[in-house]
């Protein structure tokens, strides 16, 4: 039970998950969630190789880095949120639009 | 037999939590739910044996990126928004008949793709070994980060230092004009 199969398929299903998340929400933190979700799967998907196909760390080192990253990629996204509320008192992904055109 | 348990359990949350991510309507929900999630997956790392990780994701993820994100969504959750009091909209999905006919069409054509690509690899998928004792890998992990991953080391420490800076450079307080 405990397999790589099995762990693929997770990370899978939290992959989806996130896109899932970042396509049908509306709202900037909300899609934000979406991306911490997809962040996991790939870290998951490096832990998973290490047990089951190689037993060096290589993978744990990738993963500590990947939630480095989160980490890093939350603090900068949610300061960028919380300041677009200061200018437009709206946290919704439709006005953030005026580089469109 | 623990290590099954645990398995599942960790599995079950945290697909579970993922999925309520998906279709919470209330934004704080999703966010809780997301905590749920994180939870499972440091079970997960818990049962292939990453203790140092499983250890690292609880104490970032719980204790700093969940607790940040909550503090984002009550601080910018109170005014303006066009749907609900948390901005979301009170159905997750959006489109009409046509546009789900030809995502239902596009998504059966990605998955036979997928298959057929994933199946190759799990066929070729090694013998799973039977999950030895476990022993602690904090110290490999500190030997390794100290000499063979050291540039990685040092440069993330750049990045975070960097994310510091940026995050409060971009999140300060306006300037009162007095002229």
């Amino acid at each position: 039970m405990i397999s790589l199969g099995s762990y693929l398929a997770i990370s899978f299903a939290l992959f989806v998950c996130g896109i899932l998340v970042m396509i049908a929400r509306k709202n900037i933190i909300a899609m934000l969630l979406g991306i911490e979700l997809i962040l996991n799967a790939s870290a998951l998907n490096f832990a998973a190789y290490t047990k089951f196909v190689n037993n060096n760390l290589d993978g744990h080192i990738l993963s500590l880095f990947i939630i480095v990253i989160a980490a890093a990629e939350a603090s900068v996204g949610l300061g960028i949120v919380i300041r677009f509320f200061q200018l437009r008192e709206s946290i919704h992904i439709d006005d953030a639009a005026t580089l469109q055109n | 037999m623990f290590t099954n348990t645990l398995f599942l359990l960790s599995a079950a949350l945290t697909i579970g939590g993922a999925l309520a991510v998906v279709y919470s309507h209330n934004l704080m929900h999703a966010c809780l739910y997301l905590l749920a999630s994180l939870f499972g997956v440091a079970g997960l790392y818990a049962v292939i044996g990453a203790d140092f990780l499983a250890a690292t994701q609880l104490v970032v993820y719980a204790g700093g990126v969940v607790i940040l994100m909550l503090f984002a969504i009550m601080l910018t959750g109170g005014t303006g928004n066009r749907i609900n009091r948390y901005g979301l909209e009170k159905i997750a999905s959006m489109g009409n008949k046509k546009t789900y006919f030809f995502a239902g069409f596009a998504g059966i054509i990605t998955s036979l793709i997928i298959l057929k690509i994933i199946a190759s690899v799990l066929r070729a998928q090694p013998a799973n070994k039977v999950l030895e004792a476990n022993e602690t890998t904090v110290n490999k992990l500190g030997v390794l980060l100290a000499t063979d991953h050291i540039l990685a080391f040092e440069i993330s420490s750049v990045l975070l230092l960097g994310a510091l800076i940026g995050a409060a450079v971009i999140s300060r307080p306006r300037k009162e004009r007095h002229d």
